[in-house]
């Protein structure tokens, strides 16, 4: 549909790294179906040429029958024309049918590779990337990449064979003609350079007023508590309005200059049409064309400007979904999480663990996160991991689940080396609360599922009963079926929590992950909270990672971490006798009683 | 849609220039056929080569006068659409600051900010359009029609008769195009949003081992993707060959009769060429159709989201004043059997609420989840009003003082820092405008932030949120602080916002607090900060269960023992 320049205004094409390269990639998913490609080309073919043969076939109408008063065999050259028109209109139709199928097929299979290959990416790659700029990726890139297959391949192809049929066609008829009439195409180029060269800089700083404006909307409307609380108004809509004011300048510049193209593209037509006219006109008179040709010729004019300023366009917005393509393709090309070959399947498990030495560091500039950590715990254990932010604690639990791999040092379950153990069969035996809820989109009673997909409604209701979810999913009006919204919208942060402890307790595992379980519960929720934990925890091997020390007293063994070294073990009380560093901590927890 | 259009009313005079000029340019396009048939007739056939070159020349003359018209019409016409956009933001700015909470919560944010930015940018896209090609389009195919009809009317009547044709097949397609493009966006939105779900949960989803059940969720909603914009772009896609199929067959029409005609000596061949040359351009105004139609269907839609905006009844209103000035507000809080709920909502979240605190005094709110503590945080600085009962500051109804007077006595740390983006100094002077760099130093001291921003790149000066530098969860809270405490306020309010802090940090600005004289109300989870309030509130249920002193409370609530026992094992007498 991008026919008119102004209406999608491209500023600078983004940078491309390798144009061919990427060009290539999309070729092979759109060679999967090259029969049908071929096919499309050739209807292109067919409609450019019948699209040139009207217009000439009437030119020899007007000379031969109306000029020449003959109506004799008109109607036969009439009715081949219809055949003609027929056959374009139903090529032009097939092509753009067609082409659409294997443009979102091509898409589909896209987004589909996309998609797998991610699942494919280790934890590190999501760790490092900027989630808006990934999303961006996902979303736009590829959506750009859609909407340029659609149109942009067809108008491409015919644009080219229309431009050089007219050409040819219209030497063919006449060239002193033609070559007058192609006097405006210097004017066209000098034209177009003139006013691009003007919007890409307006349309650029345009583009930027226009994030920077949106960013403060965003801004302020989302923290309106603050604005409204601290009656800041006035100052919020004045700093509104130098920002608009600067979006309405720079916008008029672009929009100005952006509404020259078409009238550029019309000037030269009807200045086209004018020289064929006078030259055409002149050239009658001495007999060296005829008003066939003529009549030919005005309507060819209109059909070289027309692909030109299509091309044009195109360039543009083939140059973004190139790019944007490119984007998607870095993504498939980040290598996949490495299994090691003839690893064994994890059988079931008693939950005994072990850290033998274990050393890693996320980034070999950053040093080592922790550094030679070693412990045990038999099956049933609660294990609690105890230091300062930065500590290592998440690490711990990064490398137990295998979301990365220790550089040095071995960990065990029941004495099996977990680096030796797939990830599918080992993580089967684990169940985690992780700190961010994460709940998707959907029912309560999905999200809850989700611990375990065949689980049955009984056992839903039960997990959430356990978790002390159930009476406040209750109060909702519709209950389990309430629909959570991408947001999270309508529950709170604690309830998310709760939601996710029910999901990790339906998955009944042996080792038991709860990384800030409770972070953001207030404490008359996390006193029920911890009652279900407990009974959750009871029988498996777990792993609590908590803030406030009052939640982990009652471990099993409680380890001590700073700067990721193990430096104390023991249970609560064993710790406070030693009077170290946790005895530190858990003054410092208490001093504060007595302020 | 006539809302939003009316502020087009401010530009009347620049439109009628750019619709003038669009004349100019439509005049100059509808008149060359005619030339060409003078051309022909009066010229070649008649081996006339001066009316050729009059002619000709006068075509060019005049394509010029086109082409300085439309570029002067381009000016207009982006000057009308930019002032207009300028004034719909604008407007749609200030309605949104004035709306009260309520009113905010019909909204969500991500919607505000669509209406503000999009759909104001999709109606003034319209403007630029109509005011270039969008009303040329319509107007070159009834101009064409007429200079047909005047060049040879009898065989303009095929014209005549195809045209409604046409017009009636492009606003059904269009009209069906636009519900089928709408459903495509759900489609898009619904894939894009398990993309988004499945980067966000990426660790939870290998945790659970859900790869293949993602998987197949998000095969299911590519698949409806990919056939819903098959379906959609193949019914559009039926335009172009329609189109051509009719135009085409119309000139073939006047090709046949106008023989006739021409043997009869009824008509010139310049007429017969006229008319063909009519009945292309009609066409190409035709293919530009499809656009406008699709762009006013998007302008429409956009513009109702914008009206509704504008039209929302602000439902908060501000009071006449009070005898209170700056001087003698005390902070003496009094809520007088309050309750509370949510518009548009069933259950009260507060019920029956009735307290007293005395100026200068801290007040400890204490509760689970969804009992009610932010609530009644809102409802001091009336960011609600009560259903029942009223709140009084120093004796004095709040709902009758001014909302500014009001709010400039709070200061309000939210749960989350809220910052904005801008330099350090900015936000805190968010606080009070006219804040020395003395008095911005004393208020981050007080939070504990003055030695933290000592050490950045540019102290004071450093730049934060998205182009700057990041700050960690509790400096922002830090700064949230200074951001309350430089007004120096006579109620502050702090609603759980010392959560990413340490104990010693928290305890000092707490300190810090109890130095300024103002009425404190804390939302906390920690049992230690709850300690040291003079008064505590228990809420459960939106209801007061107790109140009272830490000691008071300890005796007649087993509620708030059994909260103190959870974070106070009586094993650990460390301090007894």
């Amino acid at each position: 549909m991008a026919k008119h320049p102004h209406l999608t205004p491209n500023g600078s094409p983004p940078k491309t790294k390798n144009i061919w390269g990427t060009t290539k990639r999309i070729w092979l998913y759109l060679a999967e179906q090259k029969g049908l490609l071929t096919f499309i080309l050739v209807l292109i073919t067919v409609s450019v040429v019948l699209t040139l043969l009207g217009p000439y076939l009437i030119g020899v109408a007007v000379d031969d029958y109306i000029v020449d008063r003959n109506t004799d065999g008109l109607l036969w050259l009439l009715i081949f024309l219809a055949i003609i028109y027929v056959v374009n209109s139903l090529a032009i139709w097939l092509q753009n049918y067609l082409m659409i199928g294997i443009a979102q097929n091509t898409v589909y299979s896209m987004r589909r590779h996309l998609f797998r290959h991610l699942h494919c990416l280790p934890i590190r790659f999501f760790d490092r990337k900027q989630h808006g700029e990934l999303m961006s990726r996902l979303t736009n890139d590829i959506e750009n990449v859609s909407r340029t297959l659609n149109s942009s391949v067809i108008q491409i192809f015919s644009s080219v064979l229309t431009l050089f049929g007219t050409i040819a066609f219209m030497i063919y008829l006449s060239p002193i003609l033609t070559f007058i009439t192609l006097t405006v195409i210097p004017l066209l180029y000098l034209g177009m350079k003139w006013i691009t060269t003007r919007t890409k800089k307006f349309f650029r700083e345009q583009q930027r007023n226009l994030g920077d404006l949106n960013g403060y909307i965003e801004e302020t409307i989302s923290g309106q508590s603050v604005v409204k609380t601290f009656s800041q108004e006035e100052k919020v809509i004045n700093q509104f309005k130098e920002k608009n004011e600067r979006l309405k300048i720079s916008g008029y510049w672009a929009q100005a200059y952006s509404g020259f193209i078409p009238k550029l593209m019309n000037v030269l037509n009807n200045l086209s049409f004018a020289i064929i006219a006078l030259a055409g006109g002149i050239l009658a008179v001495y007999d060296l064309v005829s008003i066939g040709v003529i009549v030919t010729f005005t309507q060819y004019s209109r059909q070289f400007t027309r692909p030109l300023n299509d091309l044009a366009n195109q360039y543009n917005t083939l140059l973004s979904a190139v790019a944007g393509a490119e984007r998607v393709f870095d993504v498939m090309d980040e290598e996949k999480e490495k299994e090691v070959e003839n690893n064994i399947e994890l059988p079931t498990v008693n939950g005994e663990v072990q850290f033998r030495n274990v050393s890693f560091s996320y980034d070999e500039e950053d040093g080592q996160t922790i550094f030679d950590v070693s412990f045990q715990s038999s099956a049933g254990e609660t294990v609690a991991l105890v230091g300062p932010t930065g500590a290592g604690k998440t690490t711990i639990i990064n490398l137990l689940s295998r979301f990365y791999d220790p550089e040095q040092g071995v960990i065990t379950i029941d004495g099996n080396d977990i680096s030796r153990v797939t990830r599918e069969s080992l993580r089967q035996h684990m169940g985690f609360v992780l700190q961010d809820p994460c709940l998707f989109q959907g029912t309560i009673r999905e999200n809850i599922r989700y611990g375990k997909l065949d689980a049955t409604g009984d056992e839903v209701i039960e997990a959430a009963k356990l978790a002390n979810a159930h009476s406040f999913i209750t109060k909702f009006p519709k209950g389990y079926d309430t629909v959570l919204t991408q947001d999270g919208g309508g529950i709170s942060q604690g309830q998310k929590q709760l939601l996710s402890i029910a999901r990790a307790i339906l998955a009944r595992p042996k080792i038991l992950i709860l990384d800030e379980a409770t972070s953001s519960i207030d404490t008359v929720t996390e006193i029920k909270i911890q009652e279900a934990l407990s009974r959750l925890m009871s029988g498996r091997t777990s792993f609590v990672i908590a803030h406030r020390l009052n939640t982990i007293q009652q471990a099993d063994q409680i380890v001590v971490l700073n700067e990721g070294r193990v430096i104390e073990k023991g249970t609560h009380q064993s710790l406070l006798n030693e009077k170290g560093f946790y005895y530190q901590l858990y003054q410092g927890h208490l001093k504060n009683d007595v302020v | 849609m006539l809302k939003v259009l009316s502020f087009l009313k401010l530009y009347k005079k620049p439109i009628y220039i750019a619709l003038l000029l669009m004349f100019v340019e439509l005049f100059v396009e509808l008149l060359s056929p005619l030339f060409i048939a003078k051309i022909i007739d009066d010229g070649i056939l008649k081996n006339d080569l001066s009316v050729v070159l009059i002619w000709g020349g006068i075509m060019i003359g005049l394509s010029f006068l086109g082409f300085a018209a439309g570029i002067i019409n381009s000016f207009y016409a982006a000057h009308v659409s930019q002032s207009f956009g300028y004034d719909v933001r604008k407007s749609l700015f200030e309605k949104v600051q004035s709306f009260s909470f309520a009113n905010l919560n019909r909204f969500p944010t991500s919607s505000l900010i669509t209406r503000l930015t999009n759909d104001v940018t999709q109606i003034q896209v319209l403007v630029f359009m109509a005011l270039r090609i969008a009303a040329r389009a319509p107007l070159l195919v009834i101009g064409g029609v007429v200079m047909a009809l005047i060049v040879n009317w009898q065989l303009a009547l095929i014209l005549v008769v195809a045209m409604p044709l046409l017009l009636l097949f492009m606003v059904w397609l269009m009209s069906k195009g636009v519900k089928l493009f709408r459903a495509v966006q759900e489609k898009l939105d619904a894939v894009n949003s398990v993309m988004r779900e499945n980067l966000l949960a990426m660790r939870l989803i290998k945790a659970f081992l859900r790869k293949k059940h993602e998987q197949e969720r998000f095969a299911k909603t590519n698949h409806e993707l990919k056939d819903q914009t098959v379906t959609a772009l193949r019914l559009i896609e039926l335009t172009m060959p329609v189109l051509l199929l009719v135009m085409n067959l119309s000139i073939l029409g006047v090709l046949w009769f106008g023989s006739f005609q021409v043997n009869a000596n009824q008509a010139n061949v310049g007429e017969i060429v006229a008319l063909i040359n009519y009945a292309t351009r009609i066409m190409f105004a035709f293919s530009v159709f499809s656009f406008i139609l699709m762009g006013f269907a998007i302008a429409k839609a956009s513009s109702a989201r914008i009206s509704e905006v504008l039209d929302a009844e602000v439902d908060l209103t501000d009071g006449e004043g009070t005898s209170l000035t700056e001087n003698t507000v005390q902070g003496n809080v009094q809520f007088d059997q309050v309750s509370f709920k949510y518009p548009d909502t069933e259950d009260k979240v507060l019920k029956d609420i009735t307290f007293n605190v005395k100026a200068g005094e801290t007040v400890a709110i204490l509760g689970a989840t969804g009992s009610g503590k932010s609530s009644l945080f809102q409802l001091i600085g009336r960011l609600y009003d009560v259903s029942n009962g009223a709140i009084y500051l120093d004796g004095q109804n709040i709902k009758t003082m001014k909302l500014d007077f009001l709010r400039k006595r709070i200061g309000y740390v939210p749960q989350e820092a809220r910052l904005f983006s801008g330099t350090v100094i900015e936000n805190i002077r968010w606080g009070k405008e006219d804040a020395t760099m003395d008095d911005i130093a004393r208020a981050a001291k007080a939070a504990q932030i003055h030695e933290t921003i000592a050490k950045l790149p540019q102290q004071y000066e450093t730049i934060l949120g998205q182009r700057g530098v990041n700050l960690s969860g509790g400096q922002k809270q830090r700064i949230s602080i200074a951001r309350a405490l430089i007004r120096k306020p006579k109620v502050l309010l702090l609603d759980d916002s010392t959560s990413a802090l340490d104990l010693q940090t928290e305890a000092k600005i707490l300190g810090a607090i109890k130095k300024q004289s103002c009425t404190t109300f804390i939302i906390t989870q920690k049992i230690s900060t709850v300690m040291a309030a003079d008064n505590i509130l228990l809420l459960e249920d939106g209801m007061i269960v107790a109140k009272g002193k830490h000691d008071d409370l300890m005796k007649k609530s087993a509620l708030y023992q059994k909260i103190y026992a959870s974070q106070h094992y009586e094993e650990v007498v460390s301090h007894g």
